[in-house]
């Protein structure tokens, strides 16, 4: 069979519904697409643990603490679930550790940003796993079987973190004055990342992977479903919400965003890699790569293993 | 942005290997799948799965397997068997309520 007849096969399968696991024949580019995605999703767990943990030691009580130590916990899990399934499709776990400490992959843009205060654990923790969980649930139906099974576990945890984060968003919400500005402070700064968090409209024409049903959804698509389902929760806390200001669309009874308010100039720059945290973030996990090496080669090590 | 220096260090060989791991959440349950770990050998395999996949008391039992010792087979392009072989199922006996009138029926009529 020619790659060309493979290939037409290929998204024959694709098109009728079927799933693709990590030892069938695949194009090089659903492989390279697949793991890509893949490696940038668990490069975002990995670092998305930082800002939170940045708030461990600003924890308001012993409970507080406890629980974001163990959200924190997740997160890096989640990555070791997600570079298992990427290093399957090709490239070594260190290899991709790699590339993240030195610049070369991306991660998700709300972790490039700095935490202030408790405030950030709660917007953290309530719209960004929101948002988050709205992305990760319409990958469930992805087409990468490998990717759709870690995927539900995670979820499953993530489904937990939102609580976690609501819990703490309702206790700020129903505290006092300062705790209140706290809270509208941290909405402040993390609305507009939040909304860049979907990415600019998809290019359905050329975007395999929405073509081959690794992501199943647009990001307009996902970013309206998310915006629907949490400004009037943000709204009727009493809170205001900055450019782009949400609105109650006439025609369709949804809470949107005009297109045409959103800046997106911080997102290029975090696509660069040159968000505000980014250079000292990408710094603690680089050092933490070199601390922790010993590790790795005692893992490793001859010797040891024939003692 | 500035560029580490650190480069990784080349290995003469990696002894990791790629385990599959199944848990089992009670007695009554089967072992199922549940994801995979690198490892060195199957006792550090096994602490990494229970770091990885029992945070929460989702099971007390686990297996570590290396990945090169499982063998599997699948086949989703098998055409559905030419044969009827429906008397495999339980659904192909549905009709028994039907039956055990008609035979009830009959023993009456002996009865009689």
């Amino acid at each position: 069979m020619t790659y060309e007849e493979r290939w037409t096969g290929f998204e024959a399968h694709i098109d009728g519904g079927g799933m693709v696991e990590a030892g069938d024949w695949m194009p090089d580019e659903y492989r390279a697409g697949v793991l890509k995605f893949i490696e940038m999703h668990a490069n975002s767990e990995i670092m998305g643990a930082i800002p939170e943990r940045e708030q461990i030691p600003g924890a308001p009580s012993l409970k507080r603490k406890m629980s974001l130590t163990a959200k924190v916990q997740d997160e890096v899990g989640h990555a070791q679930l997600l570079y298992r399934v990427a290093e399957d499709l090709g490239k070594s776990r260190d290899a991709m550790y790699w590339d993240l400490v030195s610049g070369k992959s991306k991660f998700h843009n709300v972790f490039h940003y700095p935490t202030f205060h408790w405030g950030d654990a709660a917007v953290i923790g309530w719209l960004i796993d929101g948002a988050a969980l709205v992305t990760q649930a319409s990958l469930l139906e992805s087409s990468y079987a490998p990717y759709t099974r870690v995927l539900k576990r995670i979820c499953a945890e993530e489904q937990l973190h939102l609580r976690h984060g609501e819990d703490i968003t309702l206790e700020l919400a129903s505290g006092t004055d300062r705790q209140r500005a706290m809270l509208q402070d941290a909405l402040n700064r993390w609305w507009l990342p939040i909304i860049h968090f979907f990415g600019p409209k998809s290019n359905v024409d050329k975007d395999l992977l929405l073509r081959w049903r690794v992501k199943t959804r647009t990001n307009e698509d996902l970013r309206a479903e998310f915006l629907d389902r949490y400004v009037p929760k943000v709204l009727e806390l009493g809170f205001e919400l900055p450019t782009p200001v949400p609105f109650k669309d006439a025609a369709s009874g949804r809470w949107v965003v005009n297109d045409e308010d959103i800046d997106w100039a911080p997102l290029d720059a975090i696509k660069k890699n040159q968000g505000p945290e980014t250079a000292r973030r990408l710094g603690l996990r680089r050092r933490s790569y070199e601390d922790h090496r010993w590790v790795r080669e005692a893992l490793n090590d001859q010797t040891s293993q024939a003692a | 942005m500035r560029r580490s220096t650190i480069r990784p260090r080349r290995r003469p060989e990696s002894l990791v290997e790629i385990y599959e791991v199944f848990r089992r959440s009670g007695h009554k349950e089967p072992f199922e799948h549940c994801g995979s770990v690198t490892a060195p050998d199957a006792r550090m395999a096994t602490v990494m799965a229970k770091e990885c996949f029992t945070r929460r008391g989702e099971g007390r039992h686990l297996w570590v397997i290396r990945r090169a010792d499982i063998h599997s087979w699948s086949d989703d392009s098998l055409p559905d068997p030419a044969a009827d072989k429906t008397y495999r199922f339980a659904h192909a006996y549905r009709d028994v309520i039907k039956k055990r009138a008609l035979a009830r029926s009959r023993a009456q009529a002996d009865a009689r």
